[in-house]
């Protein structure tokens, strides 16, 4: 891999470059909602920084950087692969809370599935530790994820200089990061020309401020070179800035040009070795510019905003030569504190907002106090709703010492307590009592959601094997009341027989079947029983094969509770299933699947992308990190 | 001559569209519940606290007592008994109301207001006179706002009780022990590095702000955007009227 030309050859992206799948999951930490991050966080960009620091030479080197910096690891993901491919794996680390960095992480929660802990499952620190976070070992979750339609991926970043959108005139290096003015070019560029080109990409609006820096590394001795962005079809013999919809900082004369060939007095001129940055506030409307790591301040306003934007570099003479930094390395201006200013506006404007409005006659205590306990009404927290509304009371009665008590709501609702008690018999894993509480009180709800149905049947599957696995083991005692309840029926006499001690386990790994399996046949058959009769029920279900026979694999092993599939057996996965009855029981009812907090972060998700991608001041704010980081700020 | 956004401009998604696009979005339930437990945290009300974490499956690193000994300080303050409440907060956070001149002078005039409030009832307005010279008069002069507040307070004594002006009125209304409460409980969290608000009021700040924002957009799109309902009910189906 010896360099023959004077710049690096780079494989294009996504396409040569295999990296392995181990690499891949290093970016799921790239971009996790860690609070404190190193500037730049990931192994692709120290690699890249090794670049900048070390030789140019290393081919190979640059050639998996590259790799790794554009995502060829996502060669798994079934759908609009091409489109994701395009995608960026790191991010400039001033990106790393904007919307831009919410939609790539939810592209690559469904791309990934479960192979790697994603941001919005993975943030779960806050002092609270909750011990439903993790998924289910069952893969039932088919309703839980949508897929996100097509017009929700979010476009690339521009990456380099597009060869195939400049002028004559004009040589891109094959990395596509180096241009220079061409004096060899097959067709000589009239004097009045100048050659400019654009990079590969639009500037997506979601990244609520986008920058690149340009390296002057030579110019001619007027330095007539012009550094901006402008639109898609503006003509590219022009430097950017002299036409319409382009805007433009030029070397020669330090003025900056806004659609117009009239130029206004900016900055300095550039030397050969300056480093000029870009940035384009989408909030403001502005644009502004840096040299060596120092803000020029406001060059352009009004920026229309109902435009793409490429960003664009020109040149007129030759000798001229660029290179250009998206955000593969390390920034010379402190972008990151620009952006941190930035998105303190926004979170003091959201601090400062009104909320009466939201729901009237509420005020703010008031209305949180009833998204609380709806939220503890819905989803069966019975206890915990009576405490709290026990508290609320104790409040309202010492305020009014007067006498003029007002007696609050106690929401009292018998559904409540149903559904309260299905619940709390999934959680202890009493699968027997769930479904029969449920046939009793919402006889329609199972025959009508067979998925859940499905799932619950599954579980119960799941308990029996884990009963027995148990008992055969005679390790770990039950660790809730829940096990002995669920198997009354041949759980309780095995208990002596079992009793043993630690030489059990080896005893499983000899052939001849060990003496403490003996009074389990009886068990092992009902559970295999069930297990027929599961088939039976729904094996003109195709959809839901592949889950059964994943389930029954548990056969497959002395002891389930070691195998690899021991996983299916944990308890976590109760949750999930417990969660999904309830949905179905509140939509039976007539009941909206999500209580009124749910439906407001929904609502607050929805609405804070759409206005993220107009490029105002929402594409700062991550919900995610609204809700859970802040409170790593020092009162910000 | 210029490009247009992908977006088609000038297609208006209809409500139903909207209300699609929020039942797309799902919400983790564990983000749900440690939501909830904050609130019960921050909020101070330890035994459904408690009972949450049962129920839900949480643990808490929050140590349970604290949260009790803020509900109790807190619970005294909403009967009016200011007294008691000092002691507490002195027992609990020793330096709390010496770091913070202001809470302290808000729960002295809070008392003072309750002893006023007796003395409208039994026609002795001395134990209140003696209280404010003896507490209130030496720390007025410290701080401008201190004595404005002071003199305010004291004219609920010029007044017969039924010829109160709205904002005298004020001073004796609930309200008032509830926001010194807050006060306290805000400040006793801060003191312990504790972030003082709590994630949903964080949250729903944000869902106003969203929307707000979206009304004033310069997007036709946005502005469209029908006000979305929280679906909350109260047990009645709906809520009460503003009470008076």
């Amino acid at each position: 891999m010896a360099s023959s030309s004077s710049y690096h050859t780079v494989a294009a992206s996504g396409t040569s470059t295999v990296v392995p799948r181990s690499q891949g999951s290093s970016w799921a930490s790239i971009v996790s909602g860690q609070p404190s991050r190193p500037r730049i966080s990931s192994t692709a960009s120290t690699g890249l920084r090794n670049q900048r620091n070390g030789s140019h030479a290393n081919l190979s080197d640059l050639g998996s950087q590259s790799g790794r910096y554009y995502n060829t690891a996502f060669s798994n993901s079934h759908n609009a692969q091409s489109k994701l491919l395009r995608l960026p794996v790191s991010l400039p680390s001033y990106l790393e809370d904007s919307l831009y960095a919410e939609k790539l992480d939810a592209v690559r929660d469904l791309s990934w599935g479960s192979a790697i802990p994603s941001r919005t499952s993975s943030y779960t620190s806050v002092g609270l530790q909750a011990a439903q976070s993790r998924g289910t070992g069952l893969k039932l979750d088919v309703k839980d994820t949508v897929p996100s339609p097509d017009d929700d991926l979010p476009t690339p970043l521009p990456t380099k200089w597009n060869d195939r959108d400049r002028s004559d005139g004009i040589e891109v290096s094959q990395d596509g990061l180096n241009v220079q003015f061409s004096v060899t070019g097959p067709s000589k560029v009239n004097e009045y020309d100048s050659a400019s080109v654009r990079a590969d990409y639009f500037i997506p609006r979601s990244c609520g401020v986008y920058y690149f820096e340009v390296a002057i590394m030579n110019k001619s001795r007027e330095g007539l070179i012009s550094i901006g962005f402008c639109g898609a079809d503006v003509h590219l013999n022009r430097l950017p800035g002299w036409e319409p919809n382009s805007w433009g900082y030029h070397g020669d004369d330090g003025k900056s040009f806004c659609c117009s060939g009239m130029g206004k007095a900016y900055g300095p001129q550039f030397n050969s070795k300056d480093v000029i940055g870009c940035g384009i506030n989408f909030r403001t409307h502005t644009a502004f510019f840096t040299r060596n790591g120092q803000m020029l301040g406001t060059a352009f306003r009004d920026i229309p905003n109902d435009r793409t934007l490429f960003p664009a570099v020109g040149m007129k003479k030759p000798g001229e030569h660029i290179r250009v930094n998206f955000g593969q390395e390390e920034f010379s201006f402190d972008i990151d504190g620009y952006m941190k200013a930035e998105r303190k506006m926004a979170l003091q404007e959201i601090s400062d907002s009104q909320v009466e409005s939201l729901c009237p006659p509420l005020d703010e205590a008031s209305l949180i106090q009833s998204l609380i306990s709806s939220y503890l009404q819905h989803d069966g927290f019975v206890e915990t709703a009576k405490a709290f509304a026990q508290d609320l009371q104790a409040e309202q009665n010492a305020l009014s010492s007067d006498g003029k008590s007002k007696p609050l709501e106690l929401m009292e609702d018998e559904n409540a307590i149903h559904r309260q008690n299905i619940r709390s018999a999934i959680l202890e894993g009493d699968i027997d009592q769930a479904l029969e509480l449920t046939r009793k009180y919402y006889p329609d709800v199972l025959s009508l959601n067979e998925q859940i149905n499905f799932r619950i049947r599954c579980r119960k599957f799941i308990e029996m094997m884990r009963q027995s696995a148990e008992t055969t083991n005679g390790r770990k005692k039950a660790p809730s009341t829940s096990k002995r309840r669920a198997f009354d029926a041949y759980g309780d006499e095995e208990d002596e027989d079992v009793d043993m001690d630690g030489d059990a386990q080896s005893d499983m790994d000899v052939d001849e079947p060990a003496p403490v399996a003996v009074p389990d046949f009886d068990m092992l058959g009902k559970v295999l029983e069930y297990g027929r009769q599961l088939q039976e029920d729904f094996k003109d279900k195709p959809e839901l094969q592949e889950e059964m026979e994943q389930v029954f694999s548990l056969f497959a092993y002395s002891d389930p509770m070691t195998s690899p599939m021991a996983h299916l057996l944990s308890e976590e996965g109760r949750g999930p299933v417990a969660e999904a009855l309830n949905s179905a029981i509140l939509v039976s009812l007539g009941k909206s699947s999500k209580a009124p907090l749910e439906r407001l972060v929904q609502q607050t998700t929805v609405l804070l992308r759409e206005l993220g991608e107009e490029g105002g001041p929402a594409s700062f704010v991550n919900i995610h990190h609204w809700i859970h980081n802040l409170d790593f700020l020092p009162n910000s | 001559m210029s490009a247009t956004v992908s977006a088609p401009a000038g297609v208006t998604p209809s409500s139903r569209d909207w209300e699609k696009k929020v039942d797309d979005v799902r919400p983790s339930k564990a983000d749900m519940n440690i939501i909830v437990m904050n609130y019960l945290i921050i909020g101070g009300y330890p035994s459904a606290a408690m009972k949450f974490a049962q129920e839900a499956g949480l643990e808490s690193q929050m140590d349970l007592s604290s949260i009790e000994k803020r509900n109790q300080i807190c619970t005294s303050i909403h009967h009016g008994d200011i007294k008691t409440a000092i002691e507490r907060i002195n027992d609990f956070e020793p330096e709390l109301l010496e770091m913070h001149p202001g809470l302290h002078f808000a729960l002295l005039r809070l008392q003072l207001i309750e002893l006023i409030r007796r003395s409208m009832e039994d026609n002795d307005i001395v134990p209140a006179l003696t209280f404010a010279q003896e507490y209130l008069a030496p720390r007025a002069p410290q701080y401008p706002e201190f004595l404005r507040d002071l003199e305010h307070t004291m004219a609920l004594l010029c007044f017969p009780p039924n010829q109160l002006s709205t904002p005298l009125k004020k001073l004796l209304d609930p309200d008032m022990r509830k926001q010194v409460a807050t006060m306290v409980n805000q400040t006793i969290l801060a003191s312990q590095e504790v972030s003082p608000e709590a994630k949903i009021g964080r949250l729903v700040k944000l869902r106003a702000w969203v929307e707000a924002k979206a009304a004033q957009s310069d997007s036709e799109r946005l502005r469209s955007i029908p006000h979305m309902d929280l679906g909350l009910v109260s047990p009645k189906g709906e809520f009460p009227e503003p009470t008076d």
